[in-house]
Parts: C-alpha cells; structure tokens; sequence
C-alpha cells in the first residue's frame, strides 16, 4: 500500500518561550483529497504548510511526503507543488522567464515541465512576457498556481490562495482547485474562508491554538453542530418555548428573527413546538454550516 | 543553478548602477585631468598616482583604483554580496527556491559564485576604461612611479594586474561578512549597511595610533592599500602575501557563520 501523501505526527513549532506556533500536531492526507486545513488567522496553518515542505524547521515532531521524512530540499519535493501565504517573483524579469529560471533552480531541464499546462492555468496572454511588477495581484496569484503546477505536482499545498482576489477569481480558482484533483492530484489547502473550505474540500481539520481541534470529511464536520433561523410573530413567546425545549443550544436575536442553535433535535420538531406553544412561524432557514460547526469547534477546543 | 542566479542579478537595476560607476568613473577621471591638467604634489600616494597620470596612460587604471579602492569599489561589492539572500527575501522569491529539491549549501554556493563575478568585474572594469581611457587621452609611454621608477610598459601592466586581483582579493573579508548579514536578514540595506560599517570602522581604528599596532594590523582593512608596493624599485611582495593571507580568517570565519546560519534559518519571508 502507498504511503499517504501527508503524514504528520506530533509536529511542533515554538518560536520563543512565548509562542507555540505549532503544538504536537497530527494529521493524515489521503490520495485523491482536497483537504482544508481550516483555522482563524494564527491558528499556525502557514507555519504547518512551511514545515511541510521544509521551509521551517520543526522543534519537535515530523512530517512525511508521500513516505519520505521531509528536511530542506529533500527530492520528494519534485512531487509537490506550493503556493505559500503569496506569489514571489523577480520584479524585473518576465513571468516567462520567471517560470523558467524557477523550474531550472530545481536542476531540471524545461522540456520536463509542463509549461503548456501552466501557461493556461497562468491565462495571461502576451502580459506572460511582461515584467511581473507591472501585474495586478490577481495575476501573480495566476502565475503563482501556474508555477505551483509546473512539474505536474501529485501533491499541491496552497496557502490561503484566494487571498486578495476578487469574487469572480475567486469563483475561477476554486473551479481550478477542483479541476487540478480531478486529474488526480493531492490538494492541501489552507483557509480561514469557511465558505472556500466547504465549497472545494472532500476533507478538512479545523486547527486553532497549533492543533486539530476536530477532523474529518467536511460533511461530518458541518453535523457537529446546526443552525436555523425562524422569523415569528412573537419574539418574547418563541423565547419562552424554545427556552423550555431540550436540544435547543442557544437562541439569538438576529434581524427579525432569531437564530436558534440545536443538538440533537430536529427543526420540524422545533417549528411544530412553536405552533403549539402558539408562535406564529413565518420563516424557517437552514444555517447548517460549516461555520457554525467551525464556530463550535473553536469554542470548544478554547483552553 | 549558477546560470540561474547569473541570470536574475545580471538585469538588475542595481548591478547596472554598481558596474555602470566602475566602467565610468575613470573615464570621467581622465577627462578631468585631461581638461584640467595634473594636480599639485601633497606627498601622498594616491595624489601622485593622479599627478603621474598625465604622464602615461597605464598610470590612469593605478589612479581610478587608488581613489575608489577605499570607499567606492568596496561599497559596489558590499552590493553584490549583502544584497545576494537578502534581495530574494524581499522579494518573497526565496521560499520558492527552496521548496525546489536543492540544497540550501547548494543556493548559497551559486549566490558566492555570482556575487564573486560581479565583484571581479567591477573591478575589471575599472582597469579596463581606465587603461583604455587613459591610453586614449595620455599616450602609450613607459610608466613613472611615485618611488620615481619607471616602468616598462609590459612589467607595469602585469603589476597592475596582480594589483587589481589583489585589490578584489583584499575585499573578501569584508564581503564574506556581507554576505553572512545577507543571510540573516531580509532587509538587503541592513546587510549592505552592517558590511559597510564594519569596513569604515576598521579604517578609522586602524587610523588612530593610540591604539597598539598589535590590533591595528589585525583591521580586516589594514593592508588595503599595500598594492601600491608593486610599484617601487623593488615591489614589495611580502606585505601582499601578508595582506591575502591576511583576509582568510576573515573570509573563513564569515562564510562558516553564513552557511550555519542559512542550514539552522526558518524561512518566514
């Protein structure tokens, strides 16, 4: 059986007495997954992400590529491809030949990169043989995921790679994540965008604080926790009810209505308990979200 | 990978200007003389060079690296080292050099290796539009010296081409701890700046000579200037042996501390 394309176990990062970037964490990515390393901002995901491909060195712990212990240019790495927190270029130089001097400071010849591919995945036209500080954030980013793709990677790691695009890119680079793990490649991507994680991913772990607080597909993730809300035509009343029903988490005003958080209860249940407390119920939502479970998530793995 | 690196730093607008200075200021230098006529007789070495430039035009290389071998070619060579690491930090183009399967020793090995080529060059350039400019303006003649010796053409060329090795040679300590900054910060100006500090430090202690000449001669910069020597009834070669052995501890010692540093570096930028 091959070895998993990620393997990590134990993995630590502190980068003085004070800050434990990274605490003893593990996680497994499997072939085939578009897994989402989901945290808020200093969770420690680019710190993860950079150990990974040995741009770090871990305090403690390890990670493994595909089998192979990861240290700074390990060979595995001709197999993975990798945006990091943003694109870099040489100002001065093309994003041709950009693509170029980066595949060759790899020792590798150009005939063996996958220059065509990149090229259309980069859809810069003639810019390609612009200077780079002449582009737009949007087409570094391009440009970044082109040269990511360069080698035809079986694993890419991207970091937060919608960052600063607009929705429209936005919407193009997830189509693009997909399509690049239907040609059969890993996928790593780390996100504290909820909705990008939940849209593009079969697999996420939401980290906070330098560890996994919960893993899984993204489906079992968004069952940890479930959110409606109810537009009624008594507030007071419906707060009477929902406050005596089991299963009822928490019950938020929000806009005209209230936004009721439940476990282990259904919302037909919910709603047919309103009715006959004698809540009128105009309006029921689903907000069974990835958020919310996130949200949960991170309340409860809080020290 | 060599290629590579030659590549990126050969279009730079920093090495045009470091290379751009170092072809021009002879030449500036010897319309100035030219226009200006020789100045007075102060006693010094570097005045004489210039005084003698007019008297041949081998003379005019000797004077562009006497009056830019203390300061100006030292700071163009702090450029091309402290700026090596330190300028793809900036640009963020280090973290992707090395998520390549290359070598961290590897990266800086070519980064010394192109560094070095343009420092050479540099001073290259000086001796080549100074001899060219110079010949041009003052004639092809034998070669007065400040110690009133004259030269062959032929001898005066062969030691003002050890005089220039030596002069790239004499740098090296100084740009092997440019080059160590350069790795350990992401701001080239601070590693430029450090490097430049340390060289104008050294200058002014071993200036002053209330300090034992014991330390003074141990100034990473103290037998700079030495290179002057070639140029007496008998050259004096032992201060030049002196001087280039001089600058191994120094060379050694900051090219260790880059290559530690650079293994140990957790790349953030």
């Amino acid at each position: 059986m091959p070895a998993p394309p990620i393997q990590i176990e134990r993995l630590s990062k502190r980068f003085s007495e004070d800050v434990l970037a990274v605490d003893r964490l593990d996680l497994t990515v499997e072939e085939g997954q578009i897994f989402g390393l989901l945290g808020p901002n200093g969770a420690g995901k680019t710190t993860t992400l950079r150990m990974l491909v040995g741009l770090v060195h871990p305090t403690e712990g390890g990670s493994k590529l595909f089998g192979e212990t990861v240290r700074p240019g390990v060979d595995v790495l001709r197999r993975v491809g990798t945006l990091v927190e943003s694109p870099g270029f040489v100002p001065h130089l093309s994003g041709m030949a950009n693509l170029e001097l980066f595949w060759r400071a790899g020792g590798q010849k150009m005939s063996e990169a996958d220059l065509d591919g990149a090229l259309e995945v980069a859809d810069l036209g003639n810019a390609i043989e612009r200077k780079v500080k002449t582009y737009s954030h949007g087409m570094k980013q391009r440009l970044g995921i082109a040269q990511a793709l360069l080698g035809k990677p079986d694993l890419l790691i991207l970091d937060e790679p919608t960052t600063g695009l607009d929705p429209q890119q936005m919407r193009e680079m997830r189509d693009l994540v997909r399509s690049i793990a239907e040609r059969g490649a890993t996928v790593l991507l780390s996100s504290h965008l909820l909705g990008e994680v939940e849209q593009v991913c079969s697999h996420a772990a939401v980290v906070n604080r330098g560890h996994v607080v919960a893993t899984g597909t993204v489906a079992e993730l968004m069952g940890s926790a479930t959110t409606v809300y109810l537009e009624i035509d008594d507030l007071a009343r419906a707060r009477e009810v929902l406050g005596k029903l089991k299963g009822v988490r928490a019950v938020n005003e929000e806009g005209q209505g209230l936004s009721v958080e439940l476990e282990g209860i259904d919302r037909k249940d919910v709603v047919a308990k309103l009715v006959r407390g004698g809540v009128g119920v105009e309006t029921v939502m689903s907000r069974h979200r990835l958020e919310d479970a996130f949200l949960t998530m991170l309340e409860d793995g809080a020290p | 990978m060599i290629a590579v690196e030659f590549r990126k730093q050969i279009k730079r607008l920093r090495t045009y200007i470091g290379l751009g200075i170092c072809a021009g200021l002879p030449i500036i230098i010897t319309i100035a003389l030219k226009a200006g006529g020789p100045p007075r007789d102060h006693g010094d070495t570097e005045a004489a060079f210039f005084r003698l430039a007019t008297k041949s035009g081998i003379n005019m290389p000797l004077a562009a690296l006497s009056v830019m071998s203390l300061f100006l070619l030292p700071v163009v060579v702090m450029l091309f080292f402290g700026e090596s690491v330190s300028g793809e930090a900036g640009w963020g183009t280090l973290r992707y050099l090395l998520v390549r399967p290359v070598k961290r020793a590897r990266l800086l090995a070519a980064k010394i290796g192109v560094a070095s080529v343009l420092a050479i060059s540099g001073v290259a350039l000086v001796i080549l539009t100074g001899l060219a400019a110079g010949v041009l303006a003052f004639g092809w003649h034998p070669v007065p010296t400040p110690s009133l010796v004259v030269f062959s053409q032929g001898e005066a060329l062969s030691h003002l081409l050890i005089a220039a090795g030596y002069v790239v040679w004499s740098f090296s300590g100084a740009a092997a701890l440019a080059f160590a900054l350069s790795t350990m910060t992401d701001v080239p100006v601070g590693a430029v700046g450090g490097s430049m500090g340390f060289v104008i430090v050294s200058q002014i202690l071993d200036g002053i000579t209330a300090i034992p000449k014991g330390v003074r001669n141990w100034m990473p910069t103290h037998f700079w200037r030495v290179w002057d020597g070639l140029f007496q009834l008998h050259a004096d070669y032992g201060n030049l042996i002196r001087g280039t052995l001089h600058q191994l501890p120094y060379v050694v010692g900051f090219a260790l501390l880059a290559w530690w540093w650079f293994k140990r570096k957790d790349i953030l930028s």
